[in-house]
């Protein structure tokens, strides 16, 4: 009898050490964010954020390529070449979109075939098996979003040492793993427009919860981190309350969303949702609990799942890029560096329909600003 | 000298052929066969010694773990949390690396330990306070993952040196590392299974736990040593992880408790205790990678891939019951 309950004292012991950090609230930095440089926007609205835009792209033109290089493999400008995409996962909308994009920018070019395959599960290892497939069975270039970058980076060499050319989009690897990645936003633009909304609809001095997909995915991750640097920053008076998880799962981001309302109650005045399935999930959890006027969820996320709230009233902002382009952009970038009209140290490289895109840190192309989606504009997108 | 026929004649080859071809693992090894000749089929890239190999780094993790769970599956348990306890190593090896400045070696060894005394909780509750296995390991799969994250903090531990690749990454004589672990693993502890006291015991266990008590065995023991072996067996496909991937976070191995189950029980290993092998359980895994992997070379995408396998899965289940029943009847 004693044995059983000391046993169980050790159990609750454990229990309570597993609980404590992740109950630790926002003001001892258990929020996801994880420990590189952040590199704030100056603050304020509009058009200061241009500026300080063409700033930067003149501090990272300094910076010297620190992409991969390819092994010598057969030239094969102007020749058709098969690709293989290889997003975090598939089934959802934001990869669906992607994936759009890149068959755009197929057809447009016409000497280049795009298959996406990917697991089923944002899981690394998965990820890793899918792309050694491909080493093997033998094409012509890779694509992908990352779900670590250090993880995925091993195979990436393997490909670029068997002579495959490797962009990456969206989620990015370390440099040297990959020949080039296209950039949606960079992490201090998107993290200022969130805060920005954010301040500027509930005042400098509102309480906020975040729902994240899980405190180690990377985007989510620098956003956060970009997000407390410039908050801290520009708005000191605003109020971190905690951030939770809720992988990309949309019954989970709902329940999170509702945690932060029944929680806080009358304190909360914001939630930034960091994906595409915890922002819809979100709104709902808020337009339900009937706190629309109270409560801003200002996030990420695609416009389709939006138009109800956004129609409705009960969400004013949504931001991001546009995922197509992305895709787009991807595969205009591949081509250039397949045909060797884009290699290291140029400034910027044409992407069909969206012009010449610049080159940032080094190896990456910037797609270009993150883009606001409101009740004015949200109706002219599908996707 | 006058030939006699001894009354227990020998079987002669044949019939031993025959035996071990209608056996559980026989049956298996024959759908294996033909699956691999079917996919060698479909593309040339498939059968090469290269990619096979590199097919067996990737499954070392799964087939390491695959040898306590088939132990504890003949004993008619289950253990759900090796996935998390995997990740738990993961995160204490990078976190008193970098964190707390252990010197690498004892952070390795530091992790496994963990990853053992986590096996170790689960055996001493399930034995002392007869929580049930499935119970017991459901709730340390969420409260190991959650101290691997709280640990963690949810940060990576990145940058090792060069030589704590040589496991996950390199080769010994032309083949993969951690592939000879895996091949000396399971010729030690398949010999142990199939001709020790101990492998006696955990099938007695399985097929009548009280009947294995009155007869003097000491279930007790066995249990807590099983889950506790589990538990150092996750720790180390936990340490060849990070060495293969290079990169420690807290969400390593999730999921991978139900690769490792589905590989025991497509081996032959009836989840109701009693009869299973290391064979057997070898071949579900090496069955279950090249399936992967021979379709995406195919050209089958992952979402295909996965309803193949399942199917197969069922598959070789019927096949099976329906080939032993009609063994047991003649």
């Amino acid at each position: 009898m004693k044995r059983t309950f000391a046993i169980t004292l050790i159990l609750a012991l454990l229990l309570a050490l597993a609980g404590t950090p992740l109950s630790a609230d926002g003001h001892e930095r258990w929020d996801g964010a994880d420990d590189l440089a952040v590199n704030p926007l100056a603050c304020g609205m509009g058009d200061e954020m241009m500026d300080e835009g063409e700033d930067m792209e003149e501090d990272m033109e300094m910076m010297e390529y620190d992409g991969g290089m390819v092994a010598m493999g057969d030239d094969m400008a102007g020749m058709d070449i098969t690709l293989v995409d290889v997003p975090k996962l598939v089934g959802i909308g934001y990869f669906a979109a992607t994936t759009l994009g890149q068959q755009q920018a197929a057809e447009e070019l016409g000497n280049v075939s795009v298959t996406t395959d990917a697991p089923t599960e944002a899981n690394i290892d998965d990820q890793i098996q899918v792309i050694d497939s491909y080493i093997t069975a033998g094409v012509d270039g890779i694509l992908f979003a990352a779900n670590d970058p250090v993880a995925i980076a091993p195979v990436l060499r393997k490909a670029l040492e068997a002579g495959i050319h490797v962009v990456g989009y969206d989620a990015n690897s370390e440099p040297d793993a990959r020949e080039w990645f296209v950039n949606q936003a960079e992490f201090n633009g998107i993290a200022k427009a969130l805060v920005d909304s954010l301040a500027d609809q509930m005042g400098a001095e509102a309480s906020f919860g975040i729902v994240t997909s899980t405190f180690t995915t990377p985007n989510q991750a620098r956003w956060i981190a970009e997000m407390w640097a410039y908050a801290s920053e520009c708005y000191p008076d605003l109020t971190w309350l905690e951030t939770l998880e809720a992988q990309e799962d949309a019954v989970l981001s709902f329940q999170q969303a509702q945690t932060l309302i029944n929680k806080y109650g009358e304190d909360l005045d914001g939630i930034f949702a960091m994906t595409s399935v915890a922002t819809p999930n979100g709104a709902d959890a808020v337009q339900q609990a009937g706190v629309c006027e109270d409560v801003a969820v200002v996030g990420l996320a695609t416009p389709n799942g939006m138009k109800p709230y956004v129609n409705s009233g009960c969400v004013r902002d949504v931001i991001l890029w546009n995922p197509v382009d992305l895709g787009y952009a991807a595969v205009y970038v591949m081509r250039a560096v397949v045909d060797g009209e884009f290699q290291p140290g140029d400034a910027s490289v044409s992407a069909g329909r969206l012009g010449d895109l610049v080159v940032v840190n080094g190896s990456e192309v910037l797609l270009g600003p993150p883009f606001t989606f409101t009740a004015d504009n949200i109706n002219d997108f599908d996707f | 000298m006058k030939s006699k026929t001894s009354p227990p004649r020998n079987p002669t080859l044949g019939e031993k052929l025959h035996h071990l071809l209608i056996s559980q693992e026989g049956v298996l090894f024959v759908i294996m066969l033909v699956s691999v000749l079917f996919l060698a089929t479909r593309t040339d890239k498939f059968l090469t010694v290269d990619n096979l190999l590199q097919q067996g780094r990737f499954m070392t993790e799964v087939g390491l773990i695959a040898i306590p769970m088939t132990y504890i599956i003949i004993t008619g348990g289950i253990d759900l949390s090796v996935g998390s306890i995997l990740g738990l190593t993961a995160i204490v090896l990078g976190w008193t690396w970098q964190e707390l400045g252990f010197p690498l070696e004892l952070a390795i060894i530091t992790g496994i330990l963990s990853g053992t005394i986590a096996g170790f909780v689960n055996g001493l509750f399930i034995v002392r306070v007869g929580v049930p296995p499935l119970i017991m390991t459901l709730a340390t799969l969420a409260l190991y993952r959650g101290l691997a994250e709280g640990i963690s903090e949810a940060r990576s531990a990145r940058g090792y040196p060069e030589w704590f690749f040589q496991l996950g990454q390199g080769e010994f004589l032309g083949i993969p590392t951690q592939l000879w672990l895996l091949i000396i693993a399971v010729v030690i502890f398949g010999i142990i299974l199939a001709r020790t006291r101990l492998g006696r015991a955990l099938y007695a266990i399985g097929n009548n736990e009280t009947g294995a008590r009155f007869s003097g065995l000491t279930v007790n023991r066995y249990l807590l040593f099983i889950y506790t072996f589990s538990g150092f067996m996750s720790g180390v496909a936990g340490y060849i992880f990070v060495s293969r991937v290079s990169t420690t976070r807290s969400d390593m191995g999730t999921g991978i408790e139900l690769d490792v189950i589905a590989a025991v029980v497509l081996g032959g290993t009836s989840i109701f205790g009693g009869t299973g092998s290391i064979p057997g359980t070898i071949v579900g895994v090496v069955l279950i990678q090249l399936l992967k992997n021979g379709l995406t070379l195919s050209g089958v995408t992952s979402d295909a891939t996965i309803v193949v396998i399942g199917s197969v899965l069922i598959f070789a289940i019927l096949v099976n019951n329906f080939i032993q029943s009609r063994r047991s009847e003649n």
